[in-house]
């Protein structure tokens, strides 16, 4: 225990299993949830990487109306691997398993999550589910989409052979994204600083307990769908097999009624870093606390009663349609008051346009124009002809990608000179983010007419419906310039990891805890317990010109 | 390529049909209008708030950007009128929305009296359209009469699939073991697409079909001549009409690829009864019952015999699930099917894909 001492950066000390062991055994066995949360960040990226190479193969087999280099067969697998990639490997663990693991316990305060080996356990579930994923492929791939949909996932004539590994990977994700949302309850619940009571949490806190509790209530509901599946697939029970007088469309009640939710799993915690975003950028006051915060908890509540709308035209009864319908709306009243209150905190703010801060600007132009095309979709009579097009495809990446993505590149560069010490160059990150929010829009705006005019999803070609190809070219051009922005983004991060410039504890001025210890923080996070005020009352803090960071104020009264 | 890009880049109002609009195809169906406008009532409202929200978004980064380092500021934290207002005012919009697209939904829910009704059977990766009324049955084509609603009962044999006209503006899946039903009534004539929209695997994108919508008058005509037109078919033209017309009732059970399914495929199925090299259940050979003094003596007998008495001889390895055709089939449709099978190697390629149409031109 020579080397312990308090100032040591967690980089520097591996606080593991082992002890303070140092290289590779001192981050896999790591119970340091900064630590945890760097593995995860690293992972989630790669896997990003991965299903965004499929992406660029979906858009560019799509350039022309004949398809231009993937068989049938091949582009219903890259369809499906960069569905199933994204949703479970990468969007659903991307802010609160990588940024929550690093932020959430400095942000209380505390010196860890209150469970740390299983915290450690949920990141090599995720190895394990990637794993599977990977090991889909060696048994013959899967072209279920990342649905599963049955009969064709349990019709070995019909799907690859690669479902059950596939199947198996999805099942020990959720265990991964349980542990994790478990351990953030209790650690939100136990792990308060003196002073901080509910409402005085920082807005992230709210967001990922609000995403915990989902996790924890409706991941086991899709373990026990995807076992169902499994022993489908493998003995023939006939619980989803017609032609053993199973019912197909109970699976997708089943697989919706967790999915839904994963839905809000992604969402909810990147609109809480949107909220510190905005707020910490612009200098300004949280606009509506309560309002917020309380959206969050009616977001996930609503959230569980609305999976029937992915059904309208699977037969369902016209009755079940309705009420579907009808509470489907009720989830846009909180997502609108979100977005309002945002706009009333830029309001007489004082806005930095830096990196993070155009994510968060971006995030939310795009999660209105997400927002509002939902309402098309929610509604009875148009989602007939919308159901199963590109409409569709359209609307759900403005809301899974480009805001619940968005929010976390944008917290990645929020808290990337906390987790690094080093500060990424402004000029490169700002284009980068441009060109990204460009791209975006240029890539899924044209699907909504893509959809509206006639093109279901999950097609490898389009041979009859030249007139189309129009949008599919403006989508492939908008894409390029999105993964270019992409790869600068990448370029830039790991130059500053060499070369940047050491981060100041307080880069931006933020007033939540994790930005009063030193960056990167060191591996206890605080050597006494802090106390803490209002985490959006900005008055204290004055920016130091030496420091090139903000500090607190001489004659400021600490709480 | 280049040229290509630009040339599509240029392409402007890409919808198809002419009457398209920026965001939706022609209408060709009673309820498309209804449909559409429901459509641009949210999408106004969408636009409105958007303009609204990005408005204010740029307003506020323009006027209230950091400059320096130094940043105060003050304002409001916290407004409960203003947020009651903006909770209640969306709420109250939703509601509407609601509840004109739930009237145009029942709208699109029920069929009214007297529709003309189609049985449709969805399967990897075709539509077959039966007409009850016509004893007609269709594949990859639909023709239904302008002016006069129709009702579409539809099932599915293996997989979900789902039945999309957009210029209609309907769709409902087709789901195994069990009836779905939509409903349109065409007010165009002329031909439109109707697309599969539930992924149903690898040429999921190639389960099209036609809605072709003919004028009321000539529809039972055009109907009554599609019931019998094999009759004036010359030998040459029957083993076309047989794959396009006939073969659907039999591809359930009897691949064209020579994958093995509930009966034996017909690929090479010609080569092998000619030789006579068919074994069945009760041991026999087919190559003993060929020739003079035998129960077949010429192999197309065997094949005549094995529709309208299928039980006679089962082939070795099957379970002899076939049903009689008798009665079903005139003698010229029993003769087609055979000239369909010594010719099959011209009627599709190799992965068992129908390359001609019913009039003999190549697909």
């Amino acid at each position: 225990m020579t080397n312990e001492h308090h100032s040591d950066s967690y980089l520097e000390h591996a606080h593991g299993l082992f002890g303070n062991k140092g290289g590779i055994v001192g981050w896999i066995f790591t119970l340091d949830h900064k630590r945890i949360g760097v593995m995860y960040l690293v992972c989630v990226l790669l896997a990003f990487l991965l299903a965004g190479i499929f992406a660029m193969m979906i858009r560019y087999q799509l350039l022309t109306p004949e398809g231009t280099f993937l068989t049938a067969d091949q582009y219903n697998q890259v369809f499906t691997l960069h569905g199933a990639i994204m949703v479970f490997l990468v969007i659903i663990p991307g802010v609160p398993a990588a940024l929550g693991n690093f932020v959430l316990p400095i942000m209380l305060g505390a010196k860890d999550v209150a469970f740390p080996k299983l915290n450690l356990f949920s990141w090599y579930l995720w190895i394990a589910g990637l794993v599977f994923f990977l090991l889909s492929l060696v048994y013959g791939g899967v072209d279920t989409g990342w649905t599963f949909y049955t009969p064709y996932s349990i019709d070995k004539t019909s799907s690859m052979g690669g479902v059950i590994p596939a199947l198996i990977g999805a099942f020990i994700l959720g265990f991964s994204s349980i542990f994790t949302g478990m351990n953030f309850i209790v650690t939100i619940h136990r792990l308060r600083p003196p002073g901080m009571t509910w409402f005085k949490m920082p807005l992230f806190l709210w967001g990922t307990y609000a995403t915990a509790v989902i996790q924890v209530l409706a991941t086991p509901v899709i373990g026990i769908t995807l076992l169902l599946l499994i022993v489908e697939r493998t003995m023939g029970i006939g619980i989803f097999d017609p032609a053993m007088g199973g019912d197909p469309v109970l699976y997708q009640h089943f697989f919706w009624f967790y999915s839904h939710p994963a839905v809000y799993i992604m969402i909810l915690p990147a609109m809480g870093v949107v909220s510190e975003l905005i707020s910490v950028h612009s200098h300004r006051h949280i606009f509506g606390y309560k309002f917020i915060a309380y959206s969050s908890i009616a977001i996930a509540m609503f959230g569980f009663l609305v999976w029937g709308h992915h059904m309208f035209v699977s037969g369902q009864s016209p009755l079940m349609n309705a009420i579907f319908s009808l509470i489907t709306f009720s989830v846009s009243i909180p997502s609108a008051v979100k977005v309002f209150n945002w706009l009333a905190t830029l309001y007489k703010g004082s806005i930095s346009l830096n990196t993070p801060m155009i994510y968060g600007l971006s995030f939310i132009f795009i999660f209105t124009i997400g927002g509002l095309t939902g309402l098309h979709l929610g509604t009875l009579a148009t989602d007939v002809h919308l159901h199963d097009s590109y409409f569709v495809v359209a609307h759900f990446h403005y809301v899974m990608m480009g805001s619940a993505l968005i929010g976390f590149i944008g917290g990645i560069h929020h808290w990337w000179p906390k987790m690094s010490g080093k500060m990424y160059s402004e000029f490169w990150g700002r284009i980068a983010a441009v060109m990204v929010f460009i791209g975006f829009n240029m890539t899924f705006f044209t699907q909504f007419m893509l959809g509206s005019q006639g093109m279901p999803r999950r097609y490898a070609q389009y041979a009859t419906m030249p007139e189309l190809q129009v949008y599919h070219v403006w989508s492939t051009i908008g894409s390029t310039i999105m993964a270019l922005g992409f790869v600068i983004t990448a370029i830039y991060l790991i130059q500053s990891m060499f070369s940047g410039k050491k981060a100041p504890s307080n880069p931006w001025g933020g007033r939540s805890l994790e930005w009063q210890c030193t960056s990167p923080p060191p591996w206890n996070n605080f050597s006494e317990q802090p106390t803490v005020g209002d985490c959006y009352d900005y008055s204290v803090l004055e920016w130091d010109e030496a420091e090139q960071g903000y500090h607190w104020k001489e004659d400021a009264e600490r709480p | 390529m280049t040229n290509l890009l630009l040339k599509t880049l240029m392409a402007s109002g890409a919808g198809s049909g002419k009457d398209a609009t920026f965001w939706m195809p022609e209408q060709a169906s009673t309820v498309a209008h209804s449909v559409d406008l429901t459509f641009d009532v949210i999408t106004w409202i969408s636009y409105f708030f958007f303009v609204l929200i990005t408005g204010a978004l740029i307003w506020f980064i323009v006027k209230y950007q950091r400059k320096g380092h130094e940043a105060v500021t003050e304002g409001p934290v916290h407004n409960t009128t203003i947020e009651v207002v903006w909770t209640v005012i969306p709420l109250l919009l939703v509601i509407v929305i609601f509840v004109v697209g739930l009237k145009g939904y029942l709208n699109l829910q029920e069929a009214p009296e007297g529709c003309y009704e189609v049985q449709v059977t969805a399967q990897k990766w075709s539509w077959t359209f039966d007409h009850p009324d016509y004893a007609v049955t269709q594949v990859g084509e639909l023709t239904v009469p302008e002016g006069q609603p129709v009702r579409l009962i539809m099932t599915s044999n293996d997989l979900l699939h789902s039945l999309w006209i957009p210029s209609f503006r309907v769709k409902m899946d087709a789901i195994p073991g069990r009836y779905t039903s939509l409903w349109f009534e065409a007010t165009k004539t002329g031909t439109f697409q109707l697309l599969c929209t539930e992924y149903c695997g690898k040429d999921h994108s190639k389960m099209l079909a036609v809605v072709n919508v003919v004028p009321k008058e000539d529809f039972k005509p055009h109907m009554v001549k599609l019931a019998s037109e094999y009759e004036d078919m010359s030998l040459e033209q029957l083993p076309a009409y047989a794959i396009n017309r006939l073969y659907n009732r039999c591809q359930s059970c009897h691949s064209l690829d020579g994958s093995d399914n509930t009966g034996p495929t017909f690929k090479g199925l010609w080569d092998r009864v000619s030789k006579g090299d068919v074994n069945f259940t009760n041991g026999d050979n087919l190559s003993n019952l060929l020739g003079d003094g035998t129960d077949y003596v010429q192999p197309e007998n065997y094949i005549r015999e094995s529709l309208v008495n299928p039980q006679k001889h089962i082939v070795q390895g099957y379970l002899g699930a076939m049903p009689s055709f008798q009665g079903q089939l005139k003698e010229k449709q029993i003769t087609a099917l055979i000239e369909m099978f010594k010719r099959l190697d011209e009627l599709t390629d190799a992965d068992g894909n129908v390359i001609v149409n019913t009039d003999g031109t190549p697909r």
